[in-house]
């Protein structure tokens, strides 16, 4: 249901642009340009060494293009928490704000070029609020796409190049932890390793040793997998762990694309094996070109690392 | 770097070189205040953890820096940037790899350009995905 | 003596909100709003209401809409397991309330803001929709955690054993989305797609591309249920319940059923599809429309095989040629199905499957006396055939 004081409140803004054209405090020059190839690892001659630059077609030393940008920001005031809203497009986003839409992430970003920057040249700016979709459902939370386009001109008026911007304002579906460093996400996500109950922990931690086993009935001898605590062939409760020699075929796969998750690496194969003592096994294929899979294929088992969580994998059999 | 790419030594399906970049927070403020981008989560470790991540983590001026960088690092120093166009994913945190890869998807002799897809990859997934369009000496 | 669900109980009224990506309200809302409709489209009172029934999936307790609705007291509460596969498990529940006298006029129903909310598509990565962490502790680790991807993986073992391709799934979908395109309720009105376009939609799970996959849907519908006797004297012309049943198969399990021998055989399906026709002493060929659940277009070439519409391996030759179209042989999801109307776990099937016998399906196929309606496959299901009441 869309908000519609809010939509009222935000449609003048579209068309509208930030404020007056912005114009850039220094000229191009080639401090801030090599400070920018430094942190990039640029060694692009044609932004450093005045002579290689002559002899390509830009004809001297230029700007790298996606520096755009870079020659108008405000730099370290920036970062004032206190500095009030200065353009329409803060305004907008205060505006979302008010309405509980307080979060905020870049979707896209396009730069077109039509001229590269060179040294002395002074960049103006203007920036324009482009559009703002209906409301949409995203998997942060219901909110808006505002696009935003900004023109770069040179000091004679010649367009340089333009960037236009997509955000999504969203209104967060989980309210914001109160993060400390202490319990922030992990640098690195892993793979969810299985919860262990009293019926299937064994299994895990045989692995754990390096260990693939099936489950086998004390009674009758019938192999089960995944492990149940009672033998549907005879009902003894009795059981015991067999070794399994990892060897077997495919009897169906896929190729997980989407949707991706942390730790997960995809496109992954995920493939369901016989294995030659007679019970089936879900695991990834590795090292295995995915047109190369195929059912019947016969594969091998190790137990190794995979997103941080011990596994068993198959690779085809040499 | 010195050799210049030329239009007609490129094809479609060509791939560029693959650059793994290591993540440091040494990269990720550096972008950012080479980019003069003081947006606090870019350099301050406790804005980022206010804002539910783990550290600072990298501003999109350097993302677009890092692309572009890839994309002449293989195409040389007479090529000149047309567009850059990326959609935006998973963050880049200190501690982390940007894989960045790229295949040429369309070569117009016309225009004397060349369409690159390029995806710039971490463990948590596409941090950004997109295309570059670089013009090629004939 | 020995009795039978078959004409002893019908759907009365039906009742549903708008389909969505965003509702903007609550489940209970939701649940309410479709309850109430269901309730005036019958010409019943809430107070007449004496039995509930829903999924066990579903996140609104039923004395809480009984209490918004006005329901008052109940003589009748069930919940049903295992998805999709309720669908017509609430329906089996509400026939045999109504035919022992457990309760007169029972509401089935089902909300979920499937899209705007928890996303099925997502899996059981994050926060577990089940408490049988177990079962799924096989599956997880090696990444194969959403629906699409338990259904991949028999899809492909399937494909493999009968010579199914990717274009004969898009048949699944383009005839689908026509009749979509047409019903102005649904979430792709006026949208259709090609076999082309299903070809060249991205790949979710390899062999499944993004058009083979139902949507993610916020919304609610319900029905009512009574006896055929107080059915004459109620506002609509009566839905009869010719046959309903639930079944699970020998080794089952809830979507992963893959220690069979024969991994595509789905023997619940077949367990439902013998009483249904044991029941109401019809056979396929007497079916003159079907709502199949569809999730994935491969699980509507299952359910053609296994309701016996055609033997096993040519479901995909009976799909073609419009035959599963209006005018076809047998018109299917002719509201759009999962795929192309809303995606609201098989019960917006059944308010379709009663559109049809009242005539007032927007796209009434010619002949609807007799139509088959299914629930979730990969899970225990369900199934039910209505008809007419003379």
């Amino acid at each position: 249901m869309p908000n519609a004081a809010l939509e009222e409140a935000f449609a003048p803004f579209v068309g509208q642009d930030f404020g007056p054209p912005e114009i850039a405090r220094d000229p191009v020059n080639e401090a801030m340009i090599r400070q920018w190839c430094d942190a990039m690892g640029d060694a692009n001659p044609i932004h450093w060494d005045a002579e290689a630059a002559a002899k390509t077609h830009h004809g001297g030393i230029v700007a790298p293009p996606t520096m755009l940008q870079a020659w108008i920001l405000p730099g370290v005031r920036l970062a004032d928490p206190d500095r009030p809203p200065s353009d329409k497009q803060e305004e907008l986003h205060a505006l979302f704000n008010q309405h509980g839409y307080t979060g905020v992430v870049a979707t896209d970003c396009e730069f077109e070029f039509e001229r590269y920057l060179r040294v002395g040249d002074r960049v103006t700016a203007k920036a324009t609020i482009e559009s703002i979709s209906e409301e949409k459902a995203t998997a942060l939370g219901i909110g808006y796409f505002v696009v935003t386009r900004t023109r770069f001109e040179n000091q004679d008026g010649e367009l340089v190049g333009s960037m236009v911007f997509r955000v999504l304002k969203f209104k967060p579906s989980q309210p914001p932890q109160q993060a400390s460093s202490g319990d922030a996400a992990p640098a690195k996500p892993q793979r969810i390793p299985a919860p262990r109950g009293h019926d299937n922990g064994w299994w895990w931690e045989a692995l754990d040793r390096g260990e693939l086993m099936i489950q086998k009935c004390s009674q009758c001898g019938t192999l089960r997998h995944p492990p149940r605590p009672m033998c549907h062939a005879c009902r003894s409760v009795d059981w015991e762990e067999q070794p399994s020699a990892g060897t077997g075929s495919v009897h169906s796969y896929v190729i997980m694309h989407h949707p991706p998750v942390p730790g997960y690496d995809f496109p992954v194969a995920v493939a369901l094996v016989d294995l030659d003592e007679g019970t089936r096994i879900v695991a990834n294929v590795v090292d295995c070109p995915f047109e190369d899979i195929h059912i019947g294929m016969k594969v091998e088992c190790s137990i190794e690392e995979l997103g941080g969580v011990k596994l068993p994998v198959f690779r085809a059999t040499s | 770097m010195s050799q210049s790419r030329r239009l007609g030594d490129v094809k479609v399906g060509d791939a560029l070189p693959d650059l793994d970049v290591e993540l440091t927070a040494a990269i990720i403020v550096g972008g950012a205040i080479a980019s003069r981008d003081f947006t606090p989560v870019h350099h301050d470790r406790s804005a980022a953890n206010a804002a539910g991540m783990s550290d600072v983590f990298m501003n999109i001026l350097t993302t677009n820096g890092y692309l572009s960088r890839f994309v002449t690092d293989w195409a040389g120093p007479d090529a000149a940037l047309a567009k850059v166009a990326i959609r935006l994913g998973t963050p880049n945190t200190p501690g982390d790899t940007m894989q960045l890869r790229g295949e040429v998807t369309a070569v117009d002799p016309e225009g004397g350009t060349v369409d690159i897809a390029v995806a710039a990859k971490n463990s948590w997934g596409d941090h950004a995905t997109g295309t570059v369009t670089v013009a090629l000496p004939k | 003596m020995s009795i039978t669900l078959k004409d002893q109980a019908a759907i009365v009224g039906i009742g549903q909100t708008e389909f969505s990506k965003n509702s903007g309200r609550s489940d209970l809302q939701l649940a309410c709003e479709a309850v109430s409709a269901a309730i005036d489209d019958a010409g019943i009172e809430p107070s007449d209401v004496d039995g509930m029934t829903t999924f066990s999936m579903d996140l609104t307790d039923d004395i809480e809409v009984a209490r918004a609705v006005g329901i008052g007291s109940l003589t009748f509460q069930s919940q049903i397991p295992h998805g999709g596969g309720a669908a017509l498990g609430v329906l089996h529940q509400a026939a045999m309330a109504v035919a022992t006298g457990a309760a007169k006029y029972v509401v089935c129903y089902r909300d979920l803001n499937g899209r705007s909310g928890q996303r099925y598509s997502e899996g059981v990565s994050g926060d577990l929709i089940t408490s049988d962490s177990i079962h799924w502790s096989w599956y997880i680790p090696s990444g194969l955690m959403t629906p699409t991807s338990w259904v991949a993986l028999v899809t492909q073992r399937y494909m493999h054993d009968t010579g199914t391709t990717s274009a004969d799934l898009a048949q699944v979908a383009v005839s689908t989305r026509k009749h979509a395109v047409t019903n102005p309720n649904a979430i792709f009105y006026e949208r259709p797609i090609t076999l082309e376009d299903h070809q060249g939609s991205r790949m979710i799970v390899d062999p499944l591309r993004l058009y083979d996959c139902c949507l993610e849907t916020d919304g609610a519908c319900a029905c009512i249920v009574t006896t055929p006797e107080r059915a004459r004297d109620l506002a609509q012309k009566p839905a009869l319940i010719r046959g309903v049943a639930q079944g699970s198969g020998a080794d089952q399990e809830s979507m992963t059923s893959f220690y069979r021998d024969d991994i595509t055989a789905l023997p619940e399906l077949g367990i439902v599809a013998n009483q249904i026709y044991a029941q109401s002493g019809l056979t396929p060929d007497d079916i003159d429309a079907a709502i199949l659940y569809d999730a994935f277009t491969s699980i509507v070439l299952f359910q053609l095989e296994a309701y016996g519409f055609c033997k096993r391996g040519e479901a995909k030759d009976f799909v073609k040629n419009g035959n599963i179209e209006v005018g076809g042989r047998l018109p299917v999801n002719t509201h759009g199905g999962q795929l192309s109307e809303a995606y609201i776990h098989g019960m917006n099937g059944v308010n379709e499957g009663v559109r049809l016998i009242r005539g007032t399906s927007v796209n009434q196929p010619e002949k609807s006396d007799h139509v088959l309606v299914t629930a979730g496959v990969g899970v225990p299901s369900s199934a039910m055939i209505l008809g007419k009441m003379d």
